[in-house]
């Protein structure tokens, strides 16, 4: 069996790393914000042009017709650049979710989000508070008992702060009499679907900034001298990125499995919480590692660091934090009707 | 109105080249390679043409190993219509390049063709010059505009003195400068769309031409490393050093 993604898929991943390294500059995301919405539309505006905001839109709708597996890699990227814009859950989350429920629905919104003209918020109870929802044109919010998609007369939002300056956070109160979309064991089971999406979102944005850290880590190390060399050369310094290469690496199967698992339409939940826990710990340890190596210069405003390092927090705390994947990786290894062992492992 | 741009596959410019051990040439494992961005520039060019009903047809050429294809997929993702590789096997010089460029020109009759002024790999800045001579064409180097009007076209050249300007009858060359335009990121759909695209793939035997070489490589190593400059306390010291130390004033 091969495993490796296809050459298709690593020329996107490749097309799309040029094009945020060289546009989502972390002097662009301080500009952001800075700005009185804390958007930039033109750079929405860009995404669109470039595809991404159609990227898992069916092609009937306008937009690529791609999946989990393919957007998996180019969401790593959106973590390495630290794209404040929620491109990440528009396409994992939102047009899933909305392909889902189908019919007029999907035919009225898909095609706008394709062509960037309509930006989706999503939000659950979960997380508690919704990113993005006064900058959108419309909000996808899930409860177990009811999803809703609401336009901006429909909720009223109150502004959050976030430890990620990026994120724009708000508290939603649906105005009365909005039905939902969806209720009962449909609601049940897309508000499961958006917290997995929305989980798998995070772990391969950690992915990307746990990559990030280290890249801004080594290149600093590889510069700042101290005893006559570059402190990049002691061991003791060495050895504080060698652990977080190696916890990133091992984090990267999980995040594709569970990507897989979407795309296969195949029981996602505990793939999807062990990808979460392992690539956001390893976009933690990187945080606390670089800081380390930057001599606590790296927790300051000055230095780019902190960008990656904040988004890699706010990741590790969305769609369901340590505690609730856990709880789900030990209800699933304690059941009584777990298969477990080597023999099982692809079964 | 035919428009042929050539592309040149060369190491991404923000790749750090290194010379291999043994000095025989620059280390390519491993290392990222793209459109030389002054190529990019040029099919940039070629494309907004197209876009402004100027051109018809953009056609793409890049001489070099079944490598190459994927800068000429590229440049077909950014808007060209067609590819063509001219398939050679390890370094061509500028020379045999510009021959087989001819021999597409030959075959395509194009109305413009637009190079990129050098490659950032040998820095040579012969080949549009020397296709220029061998075909017969006007040529118009390091241009930063480009305005085609009837059967001419207007080139802005950068100069060292500032800008010129210089009429051309067409069918010419042009060889772009950094300046002329910004070149587009090929959005995914295109990129899916590229795949499609027709890209023929000739021998330089079928061009009629015999690749040889005339030049000998013979070692590659790093610049000298820069040493660290120092601080004077007066101008008349600075004065003194210029004029004793490094005896250039």
């Amino acid at each position: 069996m091969d495993f490796t993604f296809s050459e298709d898929q690593l020329l996107f991943r490749d097309s799309v790393r040029d094009f945020l390294v060289n546009e989502v500059t972390p002097e662009r995301i301080r500009g952001i914000w800075e700005s009185d919405s804390g958007r930039d539309d033109g750079l929405w505006q860009q995404l669109a042009e470039m595809g991404l905001t159609g990227i898992t839109v069916a092609e009937e709708h306008g937009g690529l017709g791609m999946n989990e597996l393919d957007f998996v890699l180019l969401a790593q990227e959106c973590g390495y650049v630290a794209l404040p814009e929620p491109l990440v859950n528009t396409a994992l989350v939102a047009v899933p979710v909305i392909s889902q429920l189908g019919g007029e629905v999907a035919a009225q919104w898909l095609p706008q989000i394709a062509a960037g003209e309509t930006r989706v918020a999503v939000g659950c109870r979960e997380n508690g508070l919704a990113e993005d929802a006064a900058q959108s044109g419309l909000l996808l919010w899930a409860e177990p008992e009811a999803l809703y998609l609401l336009t901006p007369e429909q909720f009223s939002a109150r502004f959050n702060e976030s430890v990620d300056p990026s994120r724009r956070l708000y508290a939603v109160d649906i105005a009365d009499g909005v039905a939902p979309v969806a209720s009962g064991e449909q609601a049940a089971a897309l508000y499961r679907a958006v917290l997995d999406r929305g989980a798998l979102g995070a772990a391969a944005q950690a992915l990307g900034l746990a990559q990030r850290m280290i890249d801004i880590s080594v290149q600093y190390t590889g510069e700042r001298q101290q005893f006559g060399k570059v402190i990049g050369s002691f061991q003791a310094v060495k050895h504080h990125m060698a652990n977080v290469a190696v916890r990133l690496e091992y984090a990267k199967a999980p995040v594709t499995r569970a990507a897989y698992a979407l795309a296969h339409a195949e029981p996602a939940e505990v793939a999807v919480s062990h990808a979460k826990l392992v690539a956001c710990e390893a976009a933690n340890l990187a945080a606390k590692n670089s800081i380390q190596v930057h001599g606590a210069m790296g927790y300051t405003w000055e230095v780019d660091l902190h960008i990656f390092m904040k988004k890699a927090w706010a990741m590790a705390g969305t769609f369901g934090d340590t505690g609730f994947h856990k709880q789900r990786v030990a209800e699933f290894i304690f059941a009584d009707s777990v298969a477990l062992g080597a023999g099982t492992t692809f079964g | 109105m035919k428009v042929l741009v050539a592309v040149k596959r060369v190491v991404d410019y923000n790749v750090k080249v290194r010379a291999k051990a043994d000095g025989s040439d620059v280390d390519l494992n491993n290392v990222k390679m793209a459109i030389n961005p002054f190529c990019e520039i040029a099919v940039e060019e070629a494309v907004r043409l197209k876009e402004a009903g100027v051109a018809s047809e953009v056609v793409v050429v890049s001489v070099g190993e079944k490598s190459c294809q994927e800068q000429i997929r590229t440049a077909l993702a950014l808007g060209a219509d067609r590819g063509i590789q001219v398939e050679t096997e390890g370094a061509v010089e500028p020379l045999v390049v510009a021959k087989l460029l001819k021999g597409v020109v030959e075959k395509e009759q194009p109305q413009l063709v637009i190079l990129g002024k050098q490659s950032i790999d040998g820095d040579n800045n012969q080949t549009g010059q020397m296709l220029g001579a061998l075909a017969n064409m006007a040529q118009g180097t390091f241009a930063s505009e480009v305005k085609v009007d009837g059967d001419a076209v207007s080139v802005t050249r950068e100069v060292d003195g500032g800008l010129q300007t210089v009429k051309l009858k067409l069918p010419a060359i042009v060889t772009t400068d950094l300046r002329l335009n910004e070149p587009r990121y090929a959005s995914l759909p295109n990129i899916m769309k590229a795949k499609k695209k027709q890209l023929d793939v000739f021998s330089p035997a079928d061009l009629g031409v015999e690749v040889k070489s005339h030049l000998t490589q013979l070692r590659v190593e790093p610049p000298a490393e820069r040493q660290a400059g120092i601080k004077v306390a007066s101008v008349d010291e600075l004065v003194d050093k210029l004029k004793n130390e490094a005896k250039v004033i």
